[in-house]
């Protein structure tokens, strides 16, 4: 058996051992790329939200023209009144908390894969959750104006100027939007990390617990008889001021959402 | 361990562990593991399913917590250490992708991550293992999801890469490629390759030194050119070969009739020619039927133990 | 066309030692470099490069700078004559001792030798 001699066809032009050294990691760089890592199918970023949207937006106005050849004078004029307690862009916001999800279950069991740490990919994540929310806000601040513009679609509808977002200046809507948002978000990003370290099991006691709470938190205004405080002081803050409050549970979510995932183990 | 930190530190080795302990509740996965891999060498992690493999790689690449043992990987701890870790490149079987991808996006974002990436050589490689990139991951056959692995470890040429399992699903043509393609790269652009797979005999060529590791206890850590020839099958007469065994540690027995076939360690010449004259055939043992030997021998030491 | 039992890297240095016998790598050409052994072969590197280094420090081969690896002049002949010791040690002794063990004597040996030589 003799071996071709084929010396002359091999160049090595790029050819060296691996630079074991070549640990040098620009933090920043690799949260950043961690963020990217959120961002890097397009469908799921931009399509998939602008049709959930296109798809309700659609859905609202068949209802707007059924309305509209269907009831006349101040009934009309009643029935449009209701759309501004239309709960429909409700679903974006839901959206957002499917993205924190699936962030900390999918993409996290990917990040390790690619030797991020975890820091660096809840820092990353985070930060992307930050942008998502500014830039879906904005858009939404944006179609607020166009459906004041066009006098609600033409019909008189709305859906996004209902009265939860409130119809205050623009950095007011943006704000509502954002801050509602990234509190989704980071919901989504605390559940997901709780599923990452402890499963289903870690969930359901984590859901108990906030039921708990929650009904505490009835019980109590039930038994002061502060539901008509309550109520004042919902129309007292307004919308933003409702929205600010949210910034608390948000910030926790995300504190949270770090120190758990930060001993989570991805399993296959 | 305060008398032997201060010689490991100093070592080159890549990867130092020293008593590596973890559990899994009452399950002891790793049970005082202690090792060195050495920079620019292809170690084998071998053992069978569930002996601790997956869990060593694991912990090494900070995916996993040490229950108790000192780690190190380039000089350092790895947990949460963007130093280390991005020097590495760990491809399991059991990665997983989000819901989302396809393979495309994959391989634009690894080469955020890894200084090394050799986009042309991904390029190559996709077409080599007629990779579809523009289908949904969670679409793939097992084979190409593998391939998406393969292609990840060897593109990244991160100074250290781990394989885990990485061709499962790959046909033998498939698998082939890998080992060439593997070859040719270690050799241009050597690097700290550990290469873990229960398909033992087609990777022991590849292979400088050798890790086997049984329930959880590392058993074998040696050369693999030391490793070959370290066991023989003697086959014969039962009385004749039982005469030439006499006082040699079995390392397995097996017979049928009035033949007998037994593994024993390692043959000099002289021993060798005896063995002929006695009339007993003797055959090379292969990598893979050592570990096995081997594993079998523990198993049933320690069910007489215990 | 890997042994099992025996070394790799001897293996490696002994097909190289043929090849050169048998004249397909004449002395003072190049031989193919470690890595393309080891990819042909489809084995590690550096035990290529183990087999390789044996044959440098025999002699057999030598290393040019940033070139590659050559032939020695006269290294067929040595390798000849080497292999016709081991020829004598490791057949023709044992040849003799087994013939005296049945009662050849080294007359009937050469007639036996001859005859198989002509036969074959």
């Amino acid at each position: 058996m003799t071996i071709p001699s084929t010396t002359s066809s091999q160049t090595p032009t790029t050819s060296g051992p691996v630079p074991a050294s070549a640990g040098n990691p620009h933090p920043m760089n690799r949260i950043w790329n961690a963020a990217r890592l959120n961002f890097i199918n397009k469908w799921t970023v931009y399509w998939i939200p602008l049709m959930i949207l296109g798809f309700i937006w659609l859905i609202n106005m068949a209802i707007w023209w059924i309305i509209d050849a269907n009831v006349s004078g101040s009934d009309r004029q009643d029935a449009f009144q209701g759309t501004q307690w239309s709960g429909a862009s409700f679903y974006v916001f839901v959206y957002l908390l499917v993205i924190g999800v699936q962030s900390m279950n999918m993409t996290f069991a990917y990040a390790l894969g690619l030797s991020l740490t975890r820091r660096e990919f809840y820092l990353g994540s985070s930060l992307a959750f930050g942008v998502l929310s500014v830039a879906y806000g904005g858009v939404l601040t944006l179609l607020s104006y166009v459906e004041e513009w066009t006098n609600g679609w033409g019909f008189g509808g709305h859906m996004f100027t209902s009265v939860y977002f409130g119809a205050g200046p623009v950095w007011q809507r943006l704000f509502v939007f954002t801050a509602a948002m990234l509190f989704f978000a980071f919901i989504g990003a605390v559940s997901g990390s709780i599923f990452m370290r402890w499963r289903t099991n870690g969930l359901l006691i984590a859901g108990a617990i906030t039921m708990l709470l929650v009904l505490g938190a009835i019980a109590l205004v039930t038994f002061t008889q502060s539901w008509p405080l309550v109520g004042e002081w919902f129309v007292a803050s307004g919308p933003h001021g409702v929205v600010a409050w949210t910034l608390i549970p948000t910030a926790l979510a995300a504190i949270a959402g770090y120190f758990i995932l930060s001993r989570a183990t991805p399993k296959g | 361990m305060t008398s032997s930190s201060p010689s490991s530190t100093a070592s080159s080795a890549v990867v130092s562990v020293h008593g590596l302990t973890k559990r899994f509740g009452k399950v002891t996965a790793v049970d005082n593991a202690s090792f060195e891999i050495q920079p620019n060498t292809i170690t084998g992690l071998l053992g069978r399913n569930g002996a601790g493999k997956t869990t060593i790689m694991q912990v090494l690449t900070g995916q996993d917590f040490a229950t108790s043992g000192d780690v190190r990987v380039f000089g350092e701890h790895p947990t949460e250490n963007a130093r280390v870790l991005s020097r590495i490149s760990f491809i399991k079987e059991s990665q997983r992708y989000p819901d989302d991808f396809q393979p495309k996006h994959v391989f634009q974002s690894a080469p955020w991550f890894f200084e090394n990436w050799d986009a042309d050589f991904a390029a190559q490689l996709v077409e080599e293992f007629r990779l579809p990139v523009n289908r949904r991951i969670k679409k793939l056959s097992r084979g190409q999801l593998s391939a998406v692995g393969v292609i990840v470890g060897l593109a990244s040429r991160a100074p250290l890469t781990f394989f885990d399992e990485p061709y499962l699903g790959l046909d033998a043509v498939a698998r082939q490629l890998f080992y060439d393609r593997l070859l040719a790269d270690f050799a241009e652009h050597p690097r700290t390759v550990v290469l873990s797979t229960h398909l033992i005999d087609e990777v022991s060529q590849l292979l400088e030194h050798v890790l086997v590791i049984d329930q959880g206890t590392l058993i074998i850590d040696e050369p693999a050119e030391t490793l070959r020839g370290s066991a023989t099958t003697v086959v014969g007469t039962r009385t004749a070969v039982d005469a030439f065994v006499a006082g040699r540690d079995v390392l397995h027995r097996d017979g049928i009739g009035g033949l007998a076939s037994v593994t024993v360690g390692r043959l000099d010449a002289d021993e060798r020619r005896e063995a002929a004259q006695a009339g007993l055939e003797l055959s090379p043992v292969s990598l893979q039927q050592l570990i096995v030997r081997k594993t079998n021998l523990t198993e049933k030491e320690f069910e007489t133990q215990s | 066309m890997i042994d099992e039992g025996k070394p790799i890297f001897l293996q490696i240095a002994e097909q190289i030692e043929n090849d050169i016998i048998a004249g397909s790598i004449a002395e003072e050409s190049q031989v193919p470099s470690t890595n393309e052994f080891a990819a042909f072969y489809r084995i590690n590197p550096a035990t290529a490069g183990k087999g390789v280094n044996r044959l440098v420090d025999d002699g057999i081969l030598y290393k040019k700078r940033g070139i590659g690896m050559f032939v020695a002049e006269g290294a067929r002949a040595r390798l000849v004559d080497a292999r016709r010791t081991r020829f004598r040690d490791e057949f023709i002794r044992p040849l003799i001792a087994e013939a005296a063990k049945l009662g050849i004597d080294p007359d009937q040996l050469t007639e036996m030798i001859s005859t198989e030589g002509v036969s074959a």
